[in-house]
């Protein structure tokens, strides 16, 4: 992951878009760092619709939009020079071959026939097509053509890309490449990625931050470090003294629930000012426990986003 | 020999682009000049070309004819008679100008929407309104080959064998009249053409519909005149016949249709323009409204 210090690269406050009667997105403010970022939501959430206010090609009812620190709404032409974009649709024009459809992308983001030409092969090659690149796009699986629509979007240089459900209809080792692949995109190609996801599993091993979308609204965002950092505590696993355990520390004012033989301890309202592993020290103490395992609660993305979903 | 030593590895993974952009303008050109390729059938398969070359065999197998009696037979082959006039010509190339109308736009139309490639267009310097302007040069353009290219051809077949216009002044008249008259067809079928192929995404389906819209304007709207006795006014929706007339009036020659010769050439002319500028205006409100990130 890069450390390089995080510069904003798309931020939006209080976004609405309306489609008609349906509210597509609802007062979202949301802000996009370097790295790789999720756009995390269930189908429907607004994630595509995002994606086509960041590009410019819809206009918010209200609120700001800005891409690269310009406007998509005023200078979506400026924007979009400088982004490429992978589509959710596996629909590719069947009978180009994938190197000529991957050099007129490269031409119509302004570059030179043959710069264009050399940029599109080797950006194949980089996405794992040798030889397959001169086969038309309709002969390719659907795991190539994502490999194809992930070369069109970055062979241009772009400064962000922005990729639709790119694992879409992918079998598993084919989403585990695509998943290394953009997470080189952004590491050795050092071009900021945008991801829209529905599955958190994928955004939760190669995104760096992500924003959460729930019917139209932004519910969370943030680096996957902040987004679970509300959900502190220590897990621990005793042999003996479990009751006498869990009494001292309610006590002390710390929340304990089981899960399974485990027990879940978070500070408590009241316990706020202590240290919860020296908490956890004295009550075993205390109850004369035997303490098996002690490790810092971990809280997947999942947990997050029924949360703050809820 | 190489020295072993000098060897280095070269690829050197992903690079960086520095250099000039070409922008929005760059972006139409390049859009323009595919989409006029695929048109003609060029990078594609075979059968893909099919339609293209049949459509340019109707169009200039009279002119080489034409211009091969011309060669032939001595005296102002136009003036007597003997050969077409360059108006009257676009009536031997009719059929190449219906086949290329009804092919063309559909093709380069629906297939982006079909494909979704007009999705990635709109993500690139493009706006919906140059993206348009890079397809209707495109379509202009590839008409021109036969609204254009044959009484060209004719015209310099014609001067090369002494039937043609005299001095260079009269000949760059010709060439005008011939341009105008060309761009004007080309226009209004262009336009025409991509009003319907907004409207459908299936090529076929647009295909079909513009034949049957210039066929049946033309049977309708002469039935009404000629049959009931209906103003010719009427005639300015004859979709298929309104254009070639045009012509005619451009090249100053008079008419072959009794009923929309009594029309005058400011209102036959200007029907026209404003036929292409309505098919434009459509086109231009069906792709303002379209949905294109998913």
């Amino acid at each position: 992951m890069a450390d390089a210090p995080a510069t904003e690269v798309a931020a939006g406050e209080g976004v609405l878009k309306r489609f008609g009667s349906t509210v597509a997105l609802s007062s979202a403010t949301f802000r996009i760092e370097s790295g790789v970022t999720g756009l995390l939501g269930p189908n429907g959430s607004g994630k595509t619709t995002l994606i086509g206010l960041l590009l410019g090609l819809h206009r918010a009812d209200a609120g700001r939009v800005s891409v690269l620190g310009l406007d998509p709404a005023r200078l979506g032409t400026a924007v979009r020079e400088r982004v490429g974009y992978a589509p959710e649709h596996h629909r590719l024009p069947p009978d180009v071959k994938a190197q000529d459809f991957v050099r007129h992308i490269c031409e119509i983001h302004g570059l030179p026939p043959r710069e264009a030409a050399a940029r599109a092969s080797d950006a194949l090659w980089q996405v794992g097509l040798g030889e397959e690149r001169f086969r038309p796009l309709g002969t390719l699986s659907t795991g190539q053509r994502q490999r194809v629509k992930m070369a069109q979007a970055v062979a241009h240089d772009p400064a962000l890309v922005l990729l639709d459900e790119p694992t879409d209809g992918l079998d598993p080792v084919q989403r585990d490449q695509m998943l290394a692949l953009i997470r080189r995109v952004a590491d050795e190609f050092e071009i900021d990625v945008v991801l829209s996801s529905h599955l958190l599993d994928e955004v939760e091993r190669i995104c760096d931050a992500a924003v959460i979308l729930s019917e139209g609204a932004v519910v969370a965002g943030g680096t996957l470090e902040e987004l679970r950092g509300d959900h502190d505590g220590l897990v621990v696993e005793l042999t003996v003294g479990a009751d006498a355990f869990v009494a001292w520390l309610r006590r002390a004012g710390c929340e304990v629930a089981p899960d399974g033989h485990r027990l879940v301890v978070t500070r408590g309202r009241a316990a706020a000012d202590h240290d919860l592993a020296d908490l956890v020290r004295d009550a075993t103490v205390a109850a004369e426990a035997q303490l098996r395992r002690l490790v810092p609660r971990t809280v997947s993305l999942e947990e997050v986003f029924l949360d703050v979903s809820a | 020999m190489t020295d072993p030593g000098a060897a280095r590895i070269l690829e050197g993974g992903y690079r960086r682009y520095d250099g000039v952009r070409s922008g929005a303008r760059g972006a139409v050109e390049s859009v323009a000049l595919h989409t006029a390729q695929r048109a003609l059938g060029l990078r594609r398969a075979a059968r893909f070309k099919v339609l293209p070359v049949l459509a340019a065999v109707l169009a200039y197998v009279p002119a080489i004819v034409y211009a091969g009696l011309a060669v032939l037979l001595p005296g102002d082959l136009t003036e007597n008679g003997v050969l077409p006039t360059y108006a009257q010509y676009y009536f031997f190339i009719t059929a190449a100008i219906v086949v290329f109308t009804a092919f063309v736009a559909p093709e380069v139309l629906c297939t982006d929407r079909r494909t979704g490639m007009i999705g990635l267009y709109l993500a690139s310097p493009l706006t919906r309104t140059t993206y348009l302007v890079a397809k209707a040069t495109a379509v202009l353009g590839v008409l021109a080959v036969v609204t254009l290219g044959p009484p060209l051809f004719l015209l310099l077949a014609y001067v090369l064998v002494g039937s043609g216009p005299d001095g260079p002044v009269s000949v760059a008249a010709f060439v005008l009249r011939i341009v105008a008259a060309g761009t004007l067809l080309s226009a209004f079928f262009g336009s025409l053409s991509m009003a319907v192929s907004s409207i459908t995404d299936r090529k076929a389906a647009a295909s079909a519909a513009v034949v049957i819209l210039l066929l049946l304007s033309a049977v309708v709207t002469n039935s009404l005149v000629e049959a009931a006795g209906a103003s010719p006014t009427l005639l300015l929706a004859n979709l298929f016949e309104l254009p070639f007339e045009a012509v005619v009036r451009v090249f100053g020659e008079p008419s072959d249709n009794p009923e929309l010769g009594r029309l005058a050439t400011p209102v036959v002319v200007g029907a026209t323009v404003a036929w292409t500028l309505a098919a434009s205006a459509l086109v231009w409100l069906r792709y303002r409204a379209l949905e294109v990130t998913r």
